[in-house]
């Protein structure tokens, strides 16, 4: 049971990314107690999986790492990993939140000195890299992980692997009799930074994701292109480890989409681009082709989109890929389109295929919780009639870092008014 | 009437205000999908993304008079895969419709096709593809025939494994006499008469 005292002069955040951590901050700075929930074992959220920022192509890490120092300061903040609201009741100034807890079977002595982990033997999918490796059962989340703790899978805590790693253990830090709880928790306003997901690749039948090894999807590009991921930043082909000579950026996966998601996720452009240059920066001679129906690089982000397109190892077409096809005996994808410049029917051949996949918000699935504003695609809108919950970040739109963050301290303040008001 | 630059200023709207679902290509954002999926692209003159740019750019004579609006066997796949969800194929079938309307003839190889697909219609009350397919390139001799069948071969192969297209001949329908007194009716319809 946790200890947290809290009143409607309170705020909680629910979701731990660049946004929730944001309005945590900018609400604790000025004065207010917040509480931050994060279901991850992990702060972050999506931004501690990419290799680099656009446009300046600089490590998230360094961002993160900004973010979690001023945390660390202000003792105003509270926050939880393995965390998730059950339960909201109320209205603006005055709701009733129970939060859950996830057992990590770690508690806070743990040094991280990973004789866990060696002792462990089972392994499980490797979900911060998104399933293309395995790790062991007892676990460091990643490298840069807030809070550096380890975390032990629930389905080794009854094995003897879980004994091994409790009895290895130097510092008593693995509680396998660690269990579910809840607490409760009073507050004035709520912000709801869930984020989003990518969306679900395998939906799009025609471009074979889950079927061919090689058509891969962008958030898995970043983790393959990043030295701590699955190929230690080599760009590798899953079908047989070859370093790729030719590869394919497949715009508006699914996006722009009636069929899929009907809106433009406003970032896959800029990501894509970006991903060219990791390939650049890896394989030198490896030739990209970027199939777009537009490129959607807004505002300053278009200097970046100029630089990239002087660059002729990176070819950009006008076609949206209508299909991929597989061949068996050599792993190569075949990609049709129409090239909408030319008007020719287009049929060309790689190593891989990256599905530049878009974001679909996490929408508040709370059962019994009051009612939110949201879009017909889902996405939150802060309207004036419903106040007291906001939304912050992707789950108001699809965008990138810097427009999350300002989002993010627009609804923190207006939880703090929230608070004010009453 | 096409000015001197080359296009018809009025022609979007024309087909907007005049054709079966015309007004449904104001969505189209161009990105060729369905180009690239019709089995007929390779023989179009224009695939139906042309087809809607050209209305956008006033061709009036390269649209109506376009072979490929005559060509569409209603095969559903644009229409599956269109991202906008446009109804290109009646889209196509409405400007086929308008084109003949409007005293354009179709070119002699759609209407062949045209026409050996309602003889099918009519006698067994469904579509022989593979059938239809052999009656219409035949139609223009047993030599142009047999080139024609090389040519196609590939499409046909596709059809056969999407399951759109069956190898064994197709059997008469229950109620043909029905079906063609409907058909009869829909003739005289189309030709203006009227129909008790
Ligand atoms: C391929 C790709 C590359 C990108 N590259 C860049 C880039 O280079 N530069 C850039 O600026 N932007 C980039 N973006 C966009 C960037 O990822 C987002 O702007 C950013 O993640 C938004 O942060 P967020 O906090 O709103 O959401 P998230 O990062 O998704 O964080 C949400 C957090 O909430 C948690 N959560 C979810 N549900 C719950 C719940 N019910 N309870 C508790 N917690 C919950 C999640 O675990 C997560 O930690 C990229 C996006 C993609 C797809
Ligand atoms: S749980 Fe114990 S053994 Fe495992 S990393 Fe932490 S301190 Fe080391
Ligand atoms: S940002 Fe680019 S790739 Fe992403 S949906 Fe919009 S246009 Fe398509
Ligand atoms: S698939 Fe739809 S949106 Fe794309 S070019 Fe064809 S009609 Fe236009
Ligand atoms: S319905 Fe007509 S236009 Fe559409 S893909 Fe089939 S043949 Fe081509």
């Amino acid at each position: 049971m946790a200890d947290v005292q809290t009143t409607n002069q309170s705020i909680l955040v629910v979701g731990g990314g660049m946004s929730g951590i944001t309005s945590a901050l900018e609400a604790a700075e000025a004065g207010y107690d917040v509480v931050l929930v994060e279901k991850n074992p992990y702060l972050g959220g999506r931004v501690a999986q990419l290799y680099q920022y656009f446009p300046k192509l600089c490590p998230p890490n360094c961002g993160l790492e900004i973010n979690f120092r001023r945390m660390r300061q202000n003792s105003k903040i509270r926050f939880f990993t393995m965390a998730e609201v059950a339960n909201i009741s109320g209205s603006e100034g005055n709701y009733n939140v129970t939060i859950k807890l996830s057992p990590r079977y770690v508690n806070d002595k743990c040094t991280c000195c990973g004789k866990c982990s060696d002792a462990c033997e089972a392994e499980i999918d490797n979900t911060f890299n998104f399933g293309m490796d395995k790790i062991k059962a007892a676990y460091l989340p990643h490298e840069f992980a807030f809070p550096m703790r380890y975390v032990i899978d629930p389905s080794i805590v009854e094995t003897e692997d879980g004994k091994k790693c409790q009895e290895v253990c130097e510092y008593g830090a693995i509680e396998l009799d660690m269990a579910e709880s809840t607490f409760d928790l009073n507050v004035g306003a709520v912000v709801w930074a869930a984020g989003w997901n990518p969306y679900e690749a395998e939906k799009i039948d025609y471009y074979g994701f889950g079927e061919y090894p090689n058509v891969i999807t962008n958030v898995m590009m970043e983790r393959m292109a990043s030295p701590n991921g699955p190929t230690q930043g080599k760009i590798l082909r899953p079908s047989d480890g070859k370093e790729v000579k030719n590869i394919a950026f497949i715009q508006c996966a699914g996006s722009r989409d009636e069929n899929h998601l009907p809106y433009c996720s406003g970032i896959c452009c800029l990501a894509s681009m970006k991903q060219a240059t990791y390939v650049r920066e890896r394989h030198p001679d490896c030739d990209i082709s970027i199939f777009f129906i537009d490129i959607r690089a807004l505002d300053r982000l278009e200097d970046f989109y100029t630089k990239v397109q002087e660059d002729e190892k990176i070819q950009f077409i006008k076609s949206k890929i209508a299909n991929i096809s597989e061949d068996e005996a050599t792993g190569n994808l075949l990609l049709e389109g129409e090239n909408t410049r030319t008007g020719e029917q287009l049929r060309m051949t790689f190593d891989m295929a990256v599905l530049a996949t878009g974001m679909v918000p996490n929408k508040i699935d709370i059962a019994g919780a009051p009612e939110v504003a949201a879009d017909e695609y889902g996405f939150v809108i802060n309207d004036p009639e419903k106040a007291g919950i906001y939304g912050a970040g992707c789950v108001r739109r699809p965008t990138d870092v810097a427009s999350s963050v300002a989002d993010a301290t627009s609804s923190a303040f207006k939880a703090i008014q929230s608070i004010a008001r009453r | 009437m096409e000015n001197k630059m080359g296009y018809n200023a009025s022609f979007a709207e024309e087909v907007f205000r005049n054709v079966d679902s015309g007004d449904e290509i104001k969505m189209c954002m161009n990105c060729g999908v369905c180009a690239a999926s019709c089995p007929l692209r390779e023989h179009m003159d224009y695939p139906p993304r042309q087809i809607f740019s050209l209305i956008r750019a006033g061709k009036r004579e390269e649209v109506l008079g376009s072979q490929s609006i005559m060509l569409c066997t209603s095969c559903y796949t644009c229409v599956v895969k269109c991202p906008r969800s446009i109804p290109v194929m009646d889209v196509m079938h409405g400007l086929a419709h308008y084109a003949l309307k409007k005293g354009y003839t179709p070119r002699i190889e759609a209407a062949r096709f045209g026409k050996e697909f309602w003889n099918q219609v009519y006698r067994r009350g469904r579509v022989d593809e593979r059938d239809l397919a052999q009656r219409a390139y035949f139609a223009g001799g047993f030599w142009e025939g047999v080139k024609k069948i090389l040519e196609f071969a590939d499409v046909g192969i596709k059809l056969v494994l999407h399951r759109r297209m069956k190898l064994i001949p197709e059997k008469k329908i229950k109620g043909i006499s029905t079906l063609r007194k409907m058909l009869d009716k829909a003739e005289m319809l189309d030709k203006g008469r009227s129909v008790q």
